[in-house]
């Protein structure tokens, strides 16, 4: 068996961008593997944000015969606005870990979790209680 | 095509997580279509919102897995702001533009 090619593994750094330099003055370039884990740690929050905007759809669009035109509207707006949050959060949660690593300082607590644990729950007992209620 | 040897596999699970951002988006999309029927044209603008976006995304893709690639081989990677603010951008506006169709339409 001939032997295997060599990868052509090209390991030339690619210049910073202007928004990049911006946003993350100062510091050190962290491991690569960080910068790239905190990139999906963001799109897993996006995703998140994702599933309120679908369910904030779904209620405004689907339950037209168990709640009221104000109530079904006021549901609907409630898991947008907390989509809106958590996608507008990811960002800055993505800016403030990508800026400590640089700095090598602890990573910030995320103020995300218990938004997101709260914006939950009081969407799911609100849901709940006016079904029950209606 | 950039090969790298990193055995955590980091440049494919990065691609693979904007990969499936990018099928989440376009569920938002399908689920848009539902307002259709109720909520006149401007819903027609966020479908093409959510598959613009999407279709960003996998235009993207492989130079992004180039981009991981080289970088892991180079130990040394610059973070994707451009990327990251962008589709928080595009979510936020989607979320906005929701609100206002579900309220006056």
């Amino acid at each position: 068996m001939p032997p295997l090619p060599e990868p052509s593994s090209d390991a030339t750094p690619i210049p910073r961008g202007w928004l990049a330099r911006k946003l993350l003055p100062g510091g050190t370039e962290p491991d690569p593997r960080f910068t790239l884990a905190n990139e999906r740690t963001f799109l897993a929050w996006i995703r998140t944000s994702l599933a309120f905007l679908a369910g904030g759809i779904a209620i405004e669009a689907f339950t037209g015969g168990l709640f009221s035109g104000p109530v079904r509207e006021g549901l609907s707006v409630l898991l947008l606005v907390l989509g809106m949050l958590i996608s507008a959060g990811a960002a800055a949660r993505w800016l403030s870990v990508e800026r400590s690593m640089r700095a090598g300082t602890p990573l910030p607590l995320p103020l995300l979790v218990p938004l997101l644990a709260l914006g939950g729950a009081v969407a799911a007992g609100l849901i709940i209680f006016l079904i029950l209620a209606g | 095509m950039s090969v790298h040897m990193d055995p955590g596999l980091q440049p494919e699970r990065t691609v693979m997580a904007w990969g499936r951002t990018l099928l989440a988006l376009l569920t938002v999309s399908a689920i848009f279509l539902r307002w259709l029927p109720t909520h006149g044209p401007l819903v027609l603008a966020l479908v093409a919102a959510a598959v613009v976006t999407a279709g960003g995304i996998f235009a993207t893709q492989r130079i992004r897995y180039r981009r991981s690639s080289r970088g892991i081989n180079a130990e040394n990677l610059h973070a994707d702001a451009g990327g990251v603010f962008a589709l928080s951008a595009g979510v936020v506006l989607l979320g906005a533009v929701s609100i206002i169709v579900a309220l006056t339409f």
